[in-house]
């Protein structure tokens, strides 16, 4: 047996660093660290819980809209204010946006490069990829950069500055569209369509989005997803990194109508209620004082000591005892999108990428849906008053998936505030049954070659989840 | 390779032609307020200079200035900028990985001694000796200090590297450091905001590589030609302050004309930034122009300045007015007749802002 740290990873948000153990050329078992603390959760004692509608969004520059979008929400829950219509359907673009975004950076700029190594030299695709993907060179990349920048147009518009954008409010949002205003989003939207479609897809949205199975997705050559596909299919990525196939979704954008995207957890056969309730946050191998704990009732005392046997700063989320995967692929799996399902029991690097690439397309679609159905004339902002006491919860799906914030307010302060971001779940340590996270089970079996410091399979595997560790942590 | 490139050739060799080059080198000089006699001084210094190297390290941060830099201004100006840096070291956007990415920085470092600019990307903590940021197994500040130690300058990029920012809110659980408290003996301009406007970033940066000095910075250190005005200033919604028209609560009847946000919290009055000129996403719009007032990121300590709904208590009205007025004298030349009418409208209206403030602090207690 043998010992490699692979780390720090390049091209992920923030740090994260993996300790591998290896046996007979593949990982044997794998421990995944989050070496940045910062503690939002401490800062957030004693505040003015209005603070967390700015706070909670520097979490994260990436994911800063979901954050914000959680914390408005958990304070909506406790004060028992609701946002009119209209103004959920401000806040779901803004937020869709982010996510849009989101998915076609990691694609582009944080998983693809890979292919691009010279170990893949030898490849019929490879010259395809450098041409493509070579990191802060390629034309894939370049036309994604320039068509995200004018995506998020849309953000300014609606939210004036991304990121860390301060319109979702609890009880709505700060910017009313005029007409205008809409026309200008239908217009940015067009265009970003036209990229996705010339680009990304070399085909019609509705067409991938219509995909219903494994057959269907294999055929699709056309594209960067196209070429994703047949590189995936030469490196056998259908069978490399299966996670946990528990996937857990809060369910995406709510609405006046409910939530757009279902939310339950999907476990091997149909999906069934989150019982939310039921989440616990361990802390038995974390760098973390206390016990697992409910988020209402948890608590964030960074151990000091850094003692033995935590490894992380992270602490391990358990539904049911349980670990769960979450993102884009959960989010359709559990929403019983057919080619989701079709890959849920695969759960590898190929169905992560895949369940992103369908869900680029879902969004763009909801997106110009959401944008036909704004009402200017409307209300955009309903009452809110932080109440003296009471707890909420804010459940929402950012780009890398379920995004939880608990908030306990006491005295008009708050009191406790805990947050479960997506890739806690998934980068999750061990719990206090030794049962590893999601990618800790993901990486066992992954082959490493003789001499190889940075395993690709590794890379592979780590980027497919969209890892957040800035969130990870907070 | 024996000779070191000049910008012109690595642009060149990024496929940018030379008509948009050219287009590139007028942008800058209007973005950093330089007359058009600078157009061919930035082209001749960009053919004929060899390339600074830039290393961009991150610490404790949320990788916003980041994200904003990569989504900014005009495309090209990106394009070049990215071709310019990304060859050397950046965390967030470089090709290598793990060990190799630390070579690369060793590399840099060691071949471009003395001579090339590091750019730093959130704070070091110093709790439990910087456990709380570990870069390649080693405490984010060592990776700090060790790039400084031979680097011409440093860029403190957003209010994490400047100030400290969010993670240095009380009680600062890591006991997160702004960078000047901890490399003391380079040059530094802070760059602040959380995070900056990209413009701003690609106009310090690239009057940097241009030039190869430091822009005019103010006493706290940042460049004065973004950071000389208050965001209140130069705001679109200021004739509704002169006129005491106020947004009372979001979404009322006021807020959607647009009036002034000052009573719902905005700290645009005492927050120096391009915000309100430069604006954000392009030029698209900033947070004001959404109904939401700002809340002072670019200023020092900003988190923990009492809430950001609460109405900024310091404020010197009739000096904020004189100093906009001092402004307008300045325009004269060009405005004529208007400044005379200009000053007795806001004479007039300081007057009934006087009862309105008396008003107003008596509602407060």
């Amino acid at each position: 047996m043998t010992e490699l740290i692979v780390g720090p990873f390049n091209r992920v948000e923030g740090d994260l660093e993996v300790r591998l153990e290896l046996r007979d050329g593949a990982v044997a078992a794998a421990y995944a660290n989050s070496p940045l603390f910062r503690g939002f959760e401490v800062m957030l004692d004693g505040a003015d819980p209005r603070d967390a509608l700015t706070l909670t969004p520097r979490i994260c520059g990436i994911c800063s809209i979901s954050q914000s979008a959680a914390a408005a929400h958990a304070l909506a829950d406790a004060a028992g204010a609701e946002m009119p219509e209209q103004g959920a359907l401000a806040a779901a673009i803004l937020h869709g946006v982010e996510n849009l975004a989101d998915h076609v950076t990691h694609f582009n700029l944080f998983f693809m490069p890979d292919f691009a190594r010279l170990a893949y030299e030898a490849r019929s695709w490879h010259s395809e990829m450098v041409e493509r993907f070579t990191a802060a060179k390629g034309a894939s990349q370049h036309a994604a950069l320039e068509a995200r920048a004018r995506l998020f147009h849309v953000t300014g518009i609606l939210g004036g500055k991304w990121p860390h954008t301060l319109a979702i409010q609890p009880a709505g949002v700060t910017r009313v569209p005029d007409a205008a205003d809409r026309v200008r989003i239908v217009s940015i939207l067009k265009s970003f369509r036209r990229h996705l479609e010339a680009r990304l897809f070399g085909g019609r949205l509705e067409d991938f989005a219509g995909l219903s199975g494994l057959a269907d997705l294999e055929a699709w050559t056309q594209g960067d997803a196209g070429l994703f596909l047949r590189a995936s299919a030469d490196l056998g990525l259908a069978e490399a990194g299966q996670g946990p196939r528990r996937y857990l979704s809060y369910g995406a954008y709510p609405l006046a109508s409910g939530r757009v995207t279902r939310a339950g957890v999907w476990a091997g056969s149909g999906v069934s209620d989150a019982a939310t309730g039921e989440i616990v946050e361990h802390v038995a191998q974390s760098w973390m004082l206390g016990t697992a704990a409910h988020p209402y009732d948890g608590a964030t005392r960074p151990d000091e000591a850094m003692g033995a046997p935590g490894y992380s700063w992270c602490k391990a989320p358990r539904l049911d005892g349980q670990t769960c995967e979450v993102g884009a692929l959960a989010r359709q799996i559990v929403d019983g999108h057919p080619l989701a399902l079709a890959l849920a029991d695969e759960g590898s690097v190929r169905a992560r990428i895949a369940g992103r690439l369908l869900e680029i397309a879902r969004t763009q679609m909801w997106l110009e849906d959401w944008t036909q159905a704004l009402d200017p004339t409307a209300q955009f902002m309903g009452d809110f008053t932080v109440p003296k006491s009471g707890r909420g919860v804010g459940l929402v799906e950012a780009a890398r998936g379920a995004l939880g914030h608990w908030v306990v307010i006491e005295d008009g302060r708050i009191a406790n505030y805990q947050i479960i971001a997506p890739t806690t779940w998934n980068f999750s340590p061990r719990d206090a049954d030794g049962q590893p996270g999601p990618l800790e089970a993901a990486l066992v079996g992954a082959p490493v070659a003789e001499g190889e410091t940075a395993p690709l399979s590794v890379q592979h595997i780590v980027r497919s989840f969209d890892p957040c560790m800035v969130c990870t942590v907070h | 390779m024996s000779q070191i490139e000049t910008f012109y050739d690595v642009m060149r060799r990024q496929g940018i032609t030379r008509r948009s080059f050219l287009k590139y080198c007028s942008l800058t000089a209007s973005a950093l307020g330089l007359g058009p006699a600078f157009v061919p001084k930035i082209a001749h210094a960009m053919e004929t200079k060899p390339r600074t190297p830039v290393i961009w390290v991150n610490g404790l941060e949320c990788t916003c200035c980041s994200e904003s830099f990569i989504r900014g201004s005009h495309p090209l100006a990106k394009d070049v900028v990215l071709s310019m840096i990304s060859l050397d070291y950046s965390h967030t956007l470089m090709a290598a990985a793990g060990h190799a990415a630390e070579a690369a920085l060793e590399d840099t470092i060691e071949k471009y001694k003395g001579n090339y600019i590091l750019a730093v990307e959130g704070n070091p903590p110093l709790n439990e000796d910087g456990m709380y940021c570990i870069v390649g197994g080693k405490p984010f500040v060592e990776q700090l200090r060790h790039a400084a130690k031979d680097a011409k300058a440093v860029i403190s990029w957003g209010a994490c590297a400047s100030y400290g920012c969010v993670q240095a809110a009380k009680p600062n659980p890591t006991q997160a450091t702004p960078v000047h408290k901890v490399i003391t003996d380079k040059p530094i301009i802070k760059v602040p905001g959380c995070p900056p406007i990209a413009e701003v970033m690609t106009g310090v940066i690239t009057y940097m590589l241009t030039f190869d000095r430091l822009p005019e910075l103010d006493r706290q250190g940042r460049p004065a030609m973004f950071y000389g005005q208050r965001i209140h200033d130069k705001c679109y919604r200021r004739p509704h302050f002169d006129a005491g028209q106020f947004v009372e609560q979001w979404d009322d009847e006021n807020a959607r004309k647009g009036y002034c946000l000052y009573k719902v919290g905005c700290k645009g009055p005492t927050t120096y930034n391009a915000c309100s000129t430069v604006r954000w996403n392009e030029g698209t719009s900033f947070p004001i122009q959404s109904g939401h007032g700002c809340i002072g990121c670019s200023e020092d300590g900003f988190w923990d300045q009492g809430s950001f709904y609460d109405r900024v208590t310091d404020l010197t009205q009739f000096g904020v007015e004189a100093n906009a007025d001092q402004v307008g004298m300045a325009a004269a030349g060009v405005v004529g007749g208007g400044v005379a009418l200009h000053a007795a409208v806001s004479a007039l209206k300081a007057a009934q802002k006087k009862s309105q403030d008396t008003v107003s602090q008596s509602e407060e207690v």
